[in-house]
C-alpha cells in the first residue's frame, strides 16, 4: 500500500506542476485556455491528494497529522477546496494563482521532510487531534492563500480590485487560528494539565494571531489595498516561523509538529 | 483618558510590545520566563481594559459578534490572571500498593480531601515489539531476526545461538539475569557464540550498544523495533474523606476529574514499574477561560457571516 500512496502522490505532484505551468501560461501569454485548464488540473492534483491521503490514513490506522509532513499535507488539501471557493466567488486570477503555485511548492517541501511513519504518541492519542490540527492546517491554507494572491495583487497593480477577496481569506484564516488554537487550549488542559503552558508554538501561534488582529485592524484605520496586502504577507512570514521555525530552531512540547 | 485607553492606537503599541516579548523570550531568552513579571501582567492587563473600553464605549451601536468576540478576549485575558493566581498544582507519586493523600509541590506538602490508592500500574504497547542481532564486519551488516533457541549461521563457520531474551534486565538478589518488569525497557539478549574455535556466552544490550567489540571477530548490536508506548495507565482506587471509595483508571489524555480537582497521569519510572507520578491540579480561572473561548468562537462563527 505504501507504493500506491507514493505514486498518488506523485500524480498529484505532477498535476501540481502542470497547474502551475497552466497559471504560467496564462500570466504570461494571457490566453483564456490556460485559464480554463488550471482549475481542472487543480481539481484532478486534488483528487489524487485525496486519494493517497485516505490511503495514508487507512496504512496508517489514524488520521495523517501526527507529524510534519502529514500536517503539510493536510494543510495542501485545504488549499484546493478554499481555492475553489473564493474564484468562483471572486472570478480573478488572484484567486486562482495562489493555489497552483502554492501546490507544487509545499508537495516539494513536503518530499524533503522525514515521511517515518510511527504510531502516536500517548499525548496524541486525542479525538482533539482531528480538531486541532485540522483547523490549525486549514488557517494556515487560508493566510498562505491571502499572502500569494496578495503579491500577485501587488504584482499586477490589482491591490484595490483585490482587496474584498485578500479580506475574506484573512478572515476566514484568522477564525479557523482561533479555533486552532481554542482546541489546542482545550485538549492541552485534558493531556498536559495546563490550558496554556507558554510553549513556544503556542507563544508563536498566539503572536501570529496577534498580528492577524492587528492587520485586520490597521484596515480600518484606512491600511487599504496595497498596504493591506504587504500586512498580509508580513504576517504570513510569522505563519511560516510558527508552522516551521519553531520546530526547527526551539524546543518545546510541540517538537512532533 | 478613555479615549486613549480605548484607542487602536494604544492596541496597536500593545500588539507591539507582546509581540516583542514573545519573540525576546522564546529566541533570546535563558533567564526567567518574562510571562512571571510584572511588566508582563501589566501589558495583559492593559490589552483588556483597552478591550473592555473600546467594546463599552460601542456597547449600544456594535454589532453582536463585536461584543461576543471582545468579551471572549476580556473573559479569557480574566481568566488567565484568575488561573495564575488560584491554580493549585502538586505531585502525587505513588507506588503499587500505596495509598496517600499528601501532594507535593516544591517544599510545600498539602492534604487532598480524597486519598488514591495506586492498585496497579501498567504500560501498553502498539504491539509485541521485535527484536533482532545485526552482524556486522568488514563487508557490511546484516539483520537477523531473533527468538530464544534460533541459531544465525555466518560465513567462516561462525555461529550465534540465541539463549535468552529479556525486557528489562536486571539482576536477582541471588545475581541472576531476570526481568525487573513486563516492560520493555531494557532489552537483552544473551547470546553463545562460536568462532574461531572459542565459545562465549554473551549479553547484547539494545540500550547499549557496541558491547563486547575487542572480543569478538565482528561486531554484534542487539535493536528493538515497533517498542512504541501506546499508553500509560495507572489503576487507583479514590477514597473520598467520607464518602465511598470508587475504582478508576487515570492515563494520558483521560485524566480522572473527582471534588474539583483534576488527575494526571504525568510520568513513570522506567527503572521502577510499580512506580507511578500523578499531576494534581484545581484551576478555579478555568470556567472563565472557556466561557471566554466559547463567546469568542461565537463573535468569531458571527463576523464571518457578514
Amino acid at each position: 500500500m505504501a507504493e500506491k500512496v507514493t505514486l498518488l502522490f506523485n500524480i498529484s505532484f505532477a498535476l501540481a506542476l502542470a497547474s502551475l505551468a497552466a497559471a504560467a501560461a496564462d500570466y504570461l501569454f494571457k490566453e483564456k485556455a490556460p485559464r480554463r485548464l488550471t482549475p481542472a488540473l487543480l481539481g484532478l492534483c486534488w483528487l489524487a491528494l485525496t486519494a493517497g491521503l485516505a490511503l495514508l490514513w487507512a496504512r496508517l490506522g489514524r488520521p495523517p497529522l501526527a507529524n510534519q509532513y502529514e500536517s503539510l499535507l493536510t494543510m495542501l488539501w485545504f488549499i484546493f477546496p478554499l481555492s475553489a471557493y473564493f474564484y468562483r466567488r471572486f472570478p480573478v486570477p488572484e484567486a486562482l494563482w495562489p493555489a497552483a503555485f502554492a501546490a507544487p511548492v509545499l508537495m516539494g517541501v513536503a518530499g524533503l521532510l522525514d515521511k517515518t511513519a510511527r504510531p502516536l504518541m500517548p499525548a496524541l492519542r486525542s479525538d482533539w487531534l482531528i480538531f486541532h490540527v485540522l483547523s490549525s492546517m486549514a488557517a494556515y491554507a487560508a493566510f498562505a492563500l491571502a499572502a500569494i494572491a496578495a503579491a500577485a495583487a501587488l504584482a499586477r497593480k490589482k491591490t484595490a480590485e483585490d482587496e474584498e477577496l485578500l479580506l475574506r481569506l484573512a478572515k476566514l484564516g484568522f477564525a479557523f487560528l482561533t479555533l486552532g488554537i481554542v482546541t489546542g487550549s482545550v485538549w492541552a488542559e485534558t493531556a498536559w494539565g495546563a490550558w496554556w503552558s507558554w510553549d513556544p508554538k503556542e507563544t508563536w501561534s498566539l503572536l501570529t494571531w496577534l498580528a492577524y488582529a492587528a492587520a485586520l485592524h490597521l484596515r480600518k484605520r484606512g491600511w487599504h489595498a496595497h498596504k493591506f496586502a504587504i500586512t498580509l504577507i508580513a504576517c504570513f512570514a510569522l505563519v511560516l516561523f510558527t508552522y516551521f521555525g519553531v520546530n526547527f530552531l526551539l524546543s518545546g512540547m510541540h517538537s512532533y509538529a | 483618558m478613555i479615549k486613549f485607553l480605548s484607542s487602536l492606537k494604544l492596541f496597536f503599541a500593545l500588539c507591539l510590545a507582546l509581540g516583542g516579548a514573545f519573540i525576546y523570550q522564546t529566541v533570546f531568552n535563558t533567564g526567567p520566563a518574562v510571562y512571571a513579571s510584572a511588566w508582563f501582567l501589566a501589558l495583559g492587563a492593559l490589552l483588556a481594559l483597552n478591550i473592555a473600553v473600546c467594546a463599552g464605549g460601542r456597547i449600544k451601536t456594535a454589532a453582536p459578534s463585536f461584543l461576543l468576540i471582545h468579551a471572549g478576549l476580556i473573559l479569557v485575558i480574566l481568566g488567565s490572571f484568575a488561573s495564575r493566581a488560584l491554580r493549585f498544582e502538586a505531585e502525587l507519586p505513588l507506588r503499587a500498593g500505596a495509598e496517600s493523600d499528601r501532594v507535593y509541590a516544591g517544599n510545600a506538602v498539602y492534604q487532598l480531601p480524597f486519598s488514591l490508592k495506586l492498585e496497579s500500574f501498567r504500560l501498553d504497547y502498539y504491539g509485541e515489539p521485535t527484536g533482532s542481532l545485526t552482524v556486522m564486519d568488514e563487508g557490511g551488516g546484516k539483520d537477523f531476526p531473533v527468538k530464544e533457541g534460533s541459531v544465525i549461521s555466518l560465513p567462516g563457520g561462525a555461529e550465534i545461538k540465541v539463549l535468552r531474551l529479556l525486557r528489562d534486565f536486571g539482576l536477582s538478589p541471588s545475581g541472576e539475569a531476570a526481568d525487573k518488569s513486563p516492560y520493555w525497557h531494557n532489552p537483552a539478549a544473551q547470546v553463545e557464540v562460536k568462532a574461531k574455535g572459542t565459545r562465549k556466552k554473551l549479553w547484547f544490550f539494545a540500550n547499549f550498544p557496541g558491547m563486547h567489540r575487542s572480543e569478538l571477530p565482528f561486531h554484534v548490536f542487539y535493536k528493538l523495533e515497533n517498542a512504541d508506548i501506546k499508553n500509560f495507565t495507572s489503576a487507583v482506587l479514590v477514597r473520598p474523606a467520607g464518602g465511598a471509595a470508587f475504582s478508576a483508571e487515570i492515563s494520558v489524555n483521560k485524566p480522572l476529574r473527582t471534588l474539583g480537582y483534576t488527575v494526571y497521569q504525568t510520568s513513570y519510572d522506567p527503572a521502577e514499574a510499580g512506580y507511578t507520578l500523578l499531576t494534581v491540579a484545581r484551576d478555579r480561572g478555568l470556567w472563565l477561560v472557556y466561557a471566554g473561548f466559547a463567546a469568542l468562537l461565537a463573535g468569531i462563527f458571527l463576523w464571518l457571516k457578514k
